[in-house]
């Protein structure tokens, strides 16, 4: 074999079992829920690819109000997650001193514990006769009998709780990068602080805050936990759906096409959200 | 050049085999079976063998494991009890592949209920007993029971326990005595109340408030049924639908009315006193959880045997004093009234003859109904 | 309060209007109180579920439930393994996480290596590739994969699960070795090359203990989110069952203190690894500056 094929043939050797793996179970089950998604049949006589595009309308007029609620959930949450994360990013990477890697380290420790114990756990901070509550009660923000558990309330605190460590992380990472003194000479040059804030710190964490929004906002769109453990079904997320038809009702063919649609629609969205923002790179952005 | 052409090719002629791949294929049904299945069965005979190691699925809580210990020192082997049935739905769609492409599932004993015992008999999903090893079965088994529409000889199922579907609700929380399942639509309860998402239990309590016999229902009644519970639903009247999660949030206080199985409401109690369960006046929902055998089921002595060990009276005994529901055993409210007078005389566990009149077995549906009636109390549920 | 009487040297002109008596350093010490108060209150937020999990592992609950508190208690602390389920569940989730671990670990780093290491056709195909599973819900995945299983009859169970948790986790090692390897210097693999090492014994010897902790940083990620992924697992586990799969299945009946005890003892042999991390780093450094000394 000559030198040259086989420095073209050595990076795929590399990459071939990763690569087929992911073409394997991966893309291909992709492609075949795109088949699934197209079939028509019931548990009984079993499924038949009819090319049912039907099916794809069903599910979305059927599911539109799980789809327009996942979105407004997810968004608040990532909103949200921004709002609380970026101060604390910002705390941590400039004025943290040594207790730098100690405040990481709290935020990185959560992960540790189970997701779904955690959720769990808000289900008894929440209760309608727990401390918080009644707390609530006595500010006046909840009327006698009102409640948090089982509200949009407690579904969008729960999705913002769990993926905070998603946004907060990358905004650490892109505001450590950034050289304090940038910041410095731009306040020499009589920016105020909120200019400089918003000329050269917002600017420089832009990749930060594209990588925090969706590592939050993508997962939070197919979450299904917050809704089943803290939500009625008024709450329920099309992630909910996906996952009871598949499992519970066996229905497939529309289980594939509503889980197909909400793939399509993220990928636009991140498409679009590149643009808006004008990150050219989406991978090296959202790495 | 060449890798311009390699590349075209592949594009088109790999999605094109691609896509014939994906055309060949379907997903398997379950309905062939069912049509070779409808042979008589044939005299059963299983050998008395060593029990071994085997295994047993039940639904969480829903035995006194001294029951299984028992088991062991009296005829050897161990029993693997799983407690891995938490919803019919949920169990069967784990274990569908394997039982439509005729594999073992892995267990010797399933419990499930009524309407989805009818889908596994019909299916013979189950295999048929050999009656000689279940004398005490044949009988202990309390004569309402002896014979049901779908098993008309108990040739494939032995009842594990029976209960009722009722409502369970904490007096203190609603301020009055309940007495109807029109209590679960009062707005007065508004986001307080629970309601089963099985939409057999959930459509046969609503006709029962609509004074709809749920046994012999039509299909276009049960819908009603369960477009009254949409409407509630719309309004916010129910917290959640649930299995039998709902007793966390009953026993938190969080919810003040559940629609309810008997069983969880009696043991219930013993975390929250407050708690009461009711038979409505318009009676409630009966159901069975059935012992049934797996098609390919490995240790079917070993299953035949626990099935007749737990119709021993004092065994039953032992299981109803633990687990509260309907025993379907007869003979054991004698045994129970010598160490538990308070669970024997416990309308609950022991129900008079005149309760037990008013309670409905599930309507006997066909797939396409069931189907039909499942799909619309999906919507309802969210999912 | 001292700023205000001190004498402010000539800042840079603040905002479009001056303040007045106030000093930038008064400012600047409430800017710093106030985003230290909402970092602290952000962690808090982080922090309150983990604590009450904690605290409920001593829980000396009655009945089945635990959700109020009545009393102190080192029972479950006892025997957590006692429930045979849940001890199985736990073991289970072990064994996916260090399997899935090691392949995702494998496949991953010789695809960072080649993504970085080599520029060839088709590599910013192979680059979104990689990065298009990390950009999916999880519900689309674990549903994706269940669809295929189910036409191509596979049975699912623990197997299907490996697969499974090695396809999402092979894109976070990719990612997580690529980010070490570009911080890297290349000089050092070239030289060894010069010096007659073959590619091989070169990827042995210098690139493989240079990457180790990137490697490591990646395995460990990569096994944390096998260990506690709930979605995924859902739809291929068949009748396996993992912890999560447990916990989930036992909010209906009231979930276990047990539960809380591992959850708990699982955090602390965390802790415990990242420390020991952090002192091994820290007698590396001191070795390796005394070395160069």
């Amino acid at each position: 074999m000559s030198l040259n094929t086989r420095r073209k043939l050595l990076p795929w050797l590399f990459i071939g079992p990763g690569l087929l793996w992911l073409l394997l179970f991966f893309l291909y089950p992709l492609l075949n829920q795109a088949s699934v998604s197209l079939m028509t049949g019931n548990p009984e006589q079993g499924y038949d690819l009819t090319w049912a595009f039907h099916n794809y309308w069903d599910a979305i007029s059927e599911y539109k109000e799980q789809f327009g609620r996942s979105i407004l959930y997810a968004g608040v949450s990532t909103l949200l997650c921004l709002i609380i994360g970026f101060p604390l990013a910002y705390f941590t990477a400039f004025h943290a001193g040594r207790w730098k890697s100690f405040i990481l380290l709290l935020i990185i420790l959560p992960f540790f514990m189970s997701y779904v114990l955690r959720t769990v756990a808000w289900q008894l901070i929440l209760s309608d006769d727990g401390t918080v509550v009644s707390f609530f009660r006595t500010i006046g923000l909840l009327g006698d009998d009102g409640r948090l558990l089982a509200s949009r309330t407690a579904v969008i605190a729960g999705i913002t709780y769990n993926f905070l460590p998603f946004m907060a992380l990358p905004l650490y990472v892109a505001l450590e990068k950034i050289d304090p003194r940038l910041l410095e000479a731009a306040t020499d040059l009589y920016a105020s602080r909120t200019t400089a804030f918003r000329k050269v710190t917002v600017p420089l964490a832009l990749p930060g805050i594209f990588a925090g929004s969706l590592l939050t906002f993508i997962p939070a769109c197919g979450d299904f936990i917050n809704a089943a453990l803290l939500g009625t079904p008024q709450q329920y997320m099309i992630g909910n759906v996906i996952q009871s038809k598949f499992l519970n009702i066996l229905d497939y063919p529309q289980a594939a096409a509503l889980s197909f649609t909400l793939m399509l629609f993220i990928l636009v969205g991140i498409f679009l959200y590149a643009r808006l923002l004008g990150t050219r790179n989406l991978t090296e952005a959202a790495i | 050049m060449a890798e311009q052409t390699r590349r075209k090719f592949l594009g088109r002629g790999g999605s094109l085999a691609l896509a014939y791949a994906l055309a060949g294929c379907g997903i398997e049904g379950t309905l062939e079976r069912a049509q070779k299945a409808a042979t008589p069965i044939p005299e059963i005979t299983h050998k008395k063998v060593p029990i071994g190691n085997w295994t047993f699925s039940n639904w969480p809580l829903y035995i006194d494991k001294d029951i299984l210990k028992e088991f062991d020192e009296q005829y050897g082997g161990h029993v693997k009890y799983l407690e891995d049935i938490n919803d019919n739905d949920e169990f069967y769609g784990k274990v569908r592949q394997q039982l439509t492409a005729e594999q073992p599932i892995g267990r010797d004993i399933v419990t499930l209920t009524d309407f989805m015992a009818v889908k596994w008999v019909r299916n013979r999903y189950v295999q048929p007993l050999d009656k000689k090893n279940i004398p005490n079965v044949v009988k202990n088994l309390v004569d309402n029971l002896k014979s049901v529409p779908y098993d008309k000889k108990r040739d494939y199922t032995v009842p594990w326990q029976s209960g009722a579907v009722g409502i369970g609700y904490n007096p203190k929380k609603t301020g009055r005595e309940l007495n109807s399942f029109n209590d679960l639509f009062d707005p007065a309860f508004k986001g307080r109340v629970t309601m089963l998402n099985e939409a057999y239990d959930s459509s046969g309590v609503t006709m029962l408030a609509q004074g709809v016999d749920p046994t012999t229902a039509k299909i276009d009644q049960i819908l009603a049924a369960i477009e009254k519970i949409q409407q509630a639903a719309d309004s916010g009247q129910f917290r959640r639908f649930t299995g039998n999660d709902y007793s966390t949030d009953l026993a938190k206080g969080n919810i003040w009315v559940a629609h309810a199985y008997s069983g969880d409401i009696v043991q219930l109690q013993s975390d929250n006193p407050d708690l009461k369960f009711i038979y409505p006046d318009e009676g409630a929902m009966l159901f069975t959880d059935n012992m049934m055998i797996p098609a390919k089921a490995e240790h079917v002595y070993a299953a035949e045997t626990m099935m007749n060990f737990v119709y021993e009276p004092e065994v039953a005994a032992k299981l109803a004093i633990y687990v509260n529901y309907l025993s379907p055993c007869k003979g054991i409210k004698e045994i129970v009234e010598k160490t538990d007078p308070d669970i024997a005389n416990n309308p609950l566990i022991f129900p008079s003859d005149e309760i037990r009149k008013k309670l409905h077995p599930y309507p006997a549906l066909s797939d396409a109904d069931e189907r039909t009636m499942k799909e619309a109390m999906a919507k309802v549920t969210g999912a | 309060m001292s700023a205000v009487t001190e004498v402010t040297p000539p800042a840079p002109a603040e905002e479009t209007a001056p303040p007045s008596g106030g000093s930038a350093r008064t400012r600047d010490r409430l800017r710093h109180g106030g985003l230290a108060l909402w970092s602290v209150l952000a962690l808090l937020y982080l922090f309150i579920p983990v604590f009450i999990v904690v605290l409920f592992s001593f829980n000396d609950n009655q009945g089945r439930f635990n959700f109020t508190w009545q009393g102190f208690t080192f029972r479950h602390w006892a025997d957590p393994f006692a429930d045979p389920d849940l001890a199985k569940a736990l073991t289970n989730s072990v064994e996916i996480a260090l399997i899935s671990t090691a392949i995702a670990t494998a496949l991953g780093t010789f695809m960072a290596m080649a993504l970085v290491r080599y520029r060839f056709r088709g590599r910013s195909t192979v680059d979104f590739f990689v990065f298009m599973p990390l950009s999916s819900p999880e519900v689309v995945l674990g549903a994706a994969l269940l669809a295929m299983f189910l036409t191509l009859n596979i049975n699912t169970g623990f197997v299907t699960v490996v697969i499974a948790h090695v396809m999402f986790t092979v894109s976070y090692v990719v990612v997580t070795v690529k980010a070490r390897l570009e911080g890297m210097d290349r000089h050092i693999e070239e030289a060894a090359m010069d010096l007659g090492a073959t590619e091989w014994t070169t990827f042995r010897k210098v690139t493989l203990p240079m990457i180790a902790p990137g490697v490591a940083a990646a395995a460990m990620l990569a096994a944390a989110i096998s260990f506690d992924d709930y979605v995924i697992t859902s739809f291929n586990a068949g009748q396996t069952q993992t912890f999560p799969l447990f916990i989930f299945g036992a909010t209906r009946q009231g979930v276990p203190a047990e539960v809380n005890v591992l959850a708990t003892m699982l955090l602390l042999g965390v802790l415990l690894l990242m420390a020991g991390n952090v002192l091994i780093q820290k007698s590396l450094a001191r070795r390796d500056t005394m070395r160069a000394d």
